[in-house]
Order: structure tokens, then sequence, then C-alpha cells
């Protein structure tokens, strides 16, 4: 088996049957232990429903904080999206799900792919460059720079891939698909699971709140 | 009626109250009791507190933080002397220890690869949610995933409770609520000494201990030994509105040191008598002391079932409010600018936002916002009992200043609190600061502008001020 027809077969394999298993296993652990119970009486009697708009309006930091969140959230926006974009919508990325699940859309041209794999390497960049410039207010652990690494190794390897740098065509499909194994294996264990928490993180502060009538 | 106006003062300033309290502090430290059990047990203990208190709220918070750093410049602890330890998400990092390895879902692999929760790590714990977390709540305000890092505090602050490492002067008054049933030596006796001083001195009555009453009104320690101008206000502004109220002697203590040092007993310990007294006397409305704390230690209590209770609760601020929108407080103008600062606990932790506004308003004062303000208010730095710890003065002493830039910005000459805690605590940074703003409660500054005989001079009912 060469390295390409392992990377494509059993590595990306098991690797999803990690993230898929292991997503499942830790949001149960934590979703199923009991909510406790605030029994004093609310604010007004539909106000605790109104904390649920906290995991829409906490997309976005309020006004007061403009100025000490702009780098960050701007940054963390730009990550988010170009990424998106990236996995979704350039045409090797396409064919392979279609491989997976059959469905299939149309690409973006390889100059725009390319264009948001930049952007979203920069953005990641400009991320990291903070956290290390300000380690006092970051409080960063190894598992923010593995985290870091292991979002980062698919996109500097795909892009490479992509414009047929570094070793043979092959050889660098094979590193890019592992590095994305490696990225699908390590999700469930570390802050990547943040993209399912923040609903319940939010949703929860929002209620606790709105139960006092207090917006957050 | 009251002649406070005209004769020397009865009861100190509040100038005097602050310095009274000081030294009352430092015989704390030495009351404060030792350790009895052996480190593991303490350690036991801790870890099986955290253990029965964490649910899925506290699970999904721990879950949650991604290290982003936005809470770390939204608390004042940081913000004042940009030191990381005080950084918000540090101060969940022991608790998420605790929970990695003993609730988690991969518990069995944190449990090799880390390594097991000393002494040492709980006693270094104190300092983070006791002297630099006022659980003001301001760091969710911004934390993209909305952690509630104050909830967290609080639960960790039960487990110090367990672990015999609450702070001596917290420790002390804890014991002496828990054994004697009073706050600094205050008791039904020195409540009733108070109530005839008033009575006396001032000519105010307060209906103490009334069979029936629709309004029972709480008092707190800091009024009856130190600041009677506080109960005497309070008893002037009741006695104006002419309503039904009354003091309960077997449940009149507002401070409750279950809720600030995070024993869970001694709160409900605590709040049991006042629920049973109200009941009894057959209120409708519980009117809470200007003591921050105890809002969420009655009002928001989600150990009592407060919907099923026949009477309301209200915080002082709330109670006044609601008078002066209903144009039932007459008062004269209040002169010169001020501002109004939100306790932690009433406000952003509480909700009481407009009614002390309202008061302000009906008093037509020439009233300015704070730049942050409400929901993104600074805490004054002395709340959560804060307020007492010796070795936190550093820390409340810088994060005053972030205050005084606030209030100074505004360019008023008055700040109103409605708060205890925050007062003494505003007292002793402006003293210390030679700050040339004036503090002012608002039950005090309500009771100074009441129209003593409202037909004496023309209303304007809709403001309730003279027109
Ligand atoms: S803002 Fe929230 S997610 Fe970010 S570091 Fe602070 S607690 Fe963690
Ligand atoms: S609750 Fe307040 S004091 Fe505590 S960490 Fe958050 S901002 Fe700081």
């Amino acid at each position: 088996m060469s390295l390409l027809e392992f990377a494509r077969g059993p590595a990306i394999h098991w690797s999803l049957i990690i993230l898929v298993a292991g997503t499942i296993w830790r949001l149960l652990g934590v979703l199923v232990l009991t909510r406790g119970a605030d029994l004093s009486r609310p604010r007004d009697a539909f106000g605790n429903f109104k904390g649920y708009r906290t995991v829409f309006s906490r997309a976005w930091p309020s006004g007061e904080f403009t100025t000490a969140t702009r780098y960050q959230t701007g940054m963390a926006y730009l990550f988010h999206l170009a990424t998106l974009i990236v996995v979704v919508g350039i045409v090797p990325h396409i064919e392979f799900i279609t491989g997976l699940t059959g469905a299939s859309w149309p690409g973006l041209p390889n100059a725009a792919g390319v264009a948001f794999g930049i952007i979203a390497l920069a953005s990641l960049l400009a991320l990291i460059l903070r956290r290390i410039a300000k380690p006092a207010v970051y409080c960063s652990n190894w598992g923010d720079y593995f985290a870091w690494f292991v979002m980062a190794a698919p996109l500097v390897t795909g892009m490479m891939a992509f414009a047929h740098l570094g070793p043979r065509y092959e050889t660098m499909l094979a590193i890019h698909l592992l590095s994305v194994a490696l990225l699908f294996a390590w999700f469930p264990f570390g802050k990547l699971m943040h993209s399912f928490w923040f609903i319940f993180s939010r949703a929860q502060s929002g209620v606790a709140y709105a139960h006092k009538g207090v917006r957050i | 009626m009251s002649t406070t106006a005209t004769t020397a003062p009865i009861f100190p300033s509040f100038e005097q109250v602050v310095q009274g309290f000081a030294g009352q502090i430092g015989q704390l430290r030495e009351m404060a009791p030792k350790p009895t059990l052996s480190d593991a047990v303490r350690v036991r203990r801790a870890i099986d507190t955290l253990i029965a208190e964490t649910n899925a709220d506290e699970a999904v918070w721990l879950e949650s933080c991604i290290r982003c750093g936005q809470c770390t410049t939204a608390c004042h602890y940081f913000q004042a002397t940009g030191e990381t330890k005080y950084a918000p998400m540090r101060k969940m990092n022991l608790y998420r220890k605790v929970y990695q390895r003993e609730i988690g879902p991969f518990r069995w692999w944190y449990q090799l690869v880390t390594r097991e929760v000393k002494l040492k790590d709980l006693e270094e714990l104190q300092e983070l949610v006791y002297d630099s977390c006022s659980e003001c709540g301001r760091c969710t305000m911004v934390c993209p995933m909305g952690i509630d890092t104050a909830s967290l505090v609080h639960h960790q602050r039960s487990a110090l409770v367990a672990a015999e490492l609450v702070p001596p002067e917290l420790a002390a008054l804890r014991m002496e609520q828990k054994h004697a049933g009073t706050v600094f030596g205050a008791s039904a006796d020195s409540l009733r000494k108070m109530v005839d001083t008033i009575r006396e001195k001032a000519g105010v009555i307060i209906p103490l201990d009334k069979e029936r009453a629709e309004i029972m009104v709480l008092s707190s320690a800091v009024d009856l030994v130190g600041n009677g101008n506080g109960l005497l206000a309070t008893a002037r502004v009741m006695n104006h509105l002419g309503v039904d109220w009354t003091v309960c002697s077997d449940g009149f203590e507002s401070a409750n040191f279950g809720l600030l040092s995070g024993d869970m007993s001694l709160w409900k310990k605590q709040v049991d008598p006042i629920v049973a007294a109200a009941q009894r006397i057959g209120a409708k409305m519980l009117v809470i002391a200007e003591c921050g704390h105890a809002y969420p230690a009655l009002r928001w209590n989600p150990m009592l079932k407060s919907g099923e209770l026949p009477f309301e609760m209200m915080y002082m601020s709330e109670y006044l409010g609601r008078q002066a929108k209903a144009g039932r407080l007459q008062l004269t103008p209040l002169k010169g600018k001020i501002t109004y600062h939100d306790p932690c606990k009433t406000g952003r932790r509480g909700g009481a936002f407009e009614e002390p506004r309202a008061v302000l308003k009906a008093m037509d004062a020439d009233f300015v916002e704070m730049p942050a303000n409400k929901e993104y208010n600074w805490c004054c730095g002395g709340g959560a009992g804060i307020f007492l710890l010796e070795r936190a003065t550093r820390l409340r002493e810088e994060s005053f200043k972030i205050k005084m830039e606030q209030v100074n910005i505004t360019g008023a000459e008055t700040v109103v609190v409605s708060c205890a805690s925050c007062r003494l605590n505003f007292e002793a940074g402006r003293v210390k600061n030679h700050w040339d703003r004036k503090v002012e409660s608002l039950v005090e500054l309500v009771a100074e502008h009441l129209i003593e005989d409202p037909r004496a001079v023309p209303i304007n009912p809709a403001q309730g001020v003279r027109a």
C-alpha cells in the first residue's frame, strides 16, 4: 500500500470514525449530567426564554469591548470564514466529499481557492502571533498551540499540494491527507470542540442572566 | 417627625464608620479558626464538594474555554495590575482539572496524564477565588463562549470552605454567624437598642416586631454596629410612605456570610428565619436593606422556591424606584451633577437597573451615566467580601482607581451607591486618594430629600418634586 493509498484509505476512515465517536462521547458525557435547577422566581414570566438570544447576539462583542476585542474578533472571523470556504469550495475537496457522500456542487475557480487559502493562513498566523506577543492576556497552554498546529498543517500542506510545491504531488497530497486525518482525530479531544460547546455555553448563561432580567 | 436636620448628628459620619470597621476587621484575623482536619481529608472534601456541585452547566462552561483572552482585560483585577495570574480564565483552571479527572467524559485519560490535586494547589487557589474575584460577572459580558466565570468561582469558594481554606476575616465572620447567629456582634439586642436610640434621639418610630405587617424590612450589621443613619433613613422613608411595616428581631440580618464564604448550609440557615418571619407576620413584601449580596442571597436564592412564597422580595433601591415611579415619594430636588454606581450583585447579577435611576429622576437630579454602566459597569473592587480582606488591599485599591476614573469622566460631584459594601469601599478609596467627590447611599439621600409634609408645598405629581 502506497503512502497515498494509506492516507486516502485507513487514515482518513479511522480518523473520521474517531471524530464522530469521540465527539458524540464527549458531548453526551457532558450533556447527560443533571441540570441544576434555579428555583427562584424569574423576573418576568417569559424572561428566561429571551436568554436564548445570547446564542446569536454573542456572535459579535458589544460596543463596550470594541477596542479590546477587534483584532481577535476580526481575525477569528476571517479565519473561520475563509477556512469554511476552502473546505467546501475548492474542486478537489468537492470531489473528495462526493466520493464519500455522493453530494456535489460547483467549485470555486483555482485563483479564488488560493486567495481564500492565503487569507485563512494569514489570519491564523495573525492569531498565533498575537497569542505569543501577549502571553499575559492569553494564558495559553500546550493545547492551544497544538490545536493551532493541527489546524495550520492541512492549510499549509493543502496549499503546497494545490500549487505543486515541495515533494512529488502524490507524496504532498498524502501528507496533506494525513494532516487532515490528524485534525479529525484530534478534534474531539481538544478545544476545537468549541464548535459545539459555544451553543450550549452561550445559551446557559443567557438563560441564567435573563432569569434575573439581565440581557447579556 | 425627624429633627435630624436641625440638631447635631446622632450617628457618626460614614467616614468614621469606615475607620471603625477597619479596627474591627483587624480583630477578625485573630479570631479566625485554625484548620482541624488532615491535609488529605481537606483535599478530598474540596474535591467532593466540586463533584457534588458540578452539573451540566458547570461542565459545559469548563469545557468551553478557548483561551481567546477576551475576558482578561474585562476584569478589573487584571486591568488594574496587569498581572496575568488575575486573568479570569485562570480562575477556573483548578476546577477544570478536578472536573476532567473526576467527572469529564475522558476522566480515565486525565487521571493518567495529570497530577492529582494537592493542598498546596488549593492554598494557591484561595487568592484567585477570594481576593481577586468579586464574582462580578463582567468577564461573562465579553466572553465569546459566554462562560460564567463568577459561578465557577463561587463553587470553588464552596470547595475551599470544605477544605478549611476560607481567608481569615471571612472565616471568622462565618463562624460567628454560624455559631452565634450574629455578625460583628449585631444581635436582636443591638437592634432593639438601635430602635430605642433612633426613637429617643431622632424622634423616629421603628415599628419593631409587629405581629402582622404588610412589609417586612431587613437591616444589616453595618447599620446596627456602625452606620445608624442607614436604619434611621430607612425608617424615615417607610414612615413617609405611610405603609404598614415592621422589622423583625428574629429575622433582620441582610448580611449572609454563608453566601460570601461559599458555605451553602450557612446560606440556607441564615435565610430560613427571615422567610419564616415574613410568613408569620403575613408580609406581602420583603424589602432587603442596602446590602448588595443579600439580594442574590434572598431574591435570587436558587434553593428557595420564591414563586411559591406569599410575599415578593425587593432590594431597597428597587422598592424605592417603584414608589418613585408611582409618585408616592415626594422629594425635593437634588443639587449638583450626580452619577450612579450599579453594585454588581444588584445590577449585572441582579437586574435592578431602572429603579434606582427612577429615584434619582424623582429628585430631578442632573444625572450622568458613567461610560461603562448597567450591564457593563466596573466593579468597585470590594465586592463579594473582598472589602474585608487585608491581603487584598492592593488589589482593591488599584482596581478602585478604574472606578474613580469612570466617575471623574462624568464630571459628577456625587456618586450614589446602593450597597453598604460598595459604599465602605468607595469611602475608604475616597479618603485614601483624597478624592474630591461625595459618596452617598441611595436610601439616605432619599431620606434627606423627603418633603415631610407634602401639603405644605405644591407638588408636581408626575415627577414627585416641587413644582
Ligand atoms: S473570554 Fe471566555 S473563552 Fe475566552 S479565554 Fe476568557 S473565559 Fe475563555
Ligand atoms: S467575575 Fe469579575 S472579578 Fe471575577 S474574574 Fe470575572 S471580571 Fe474578574
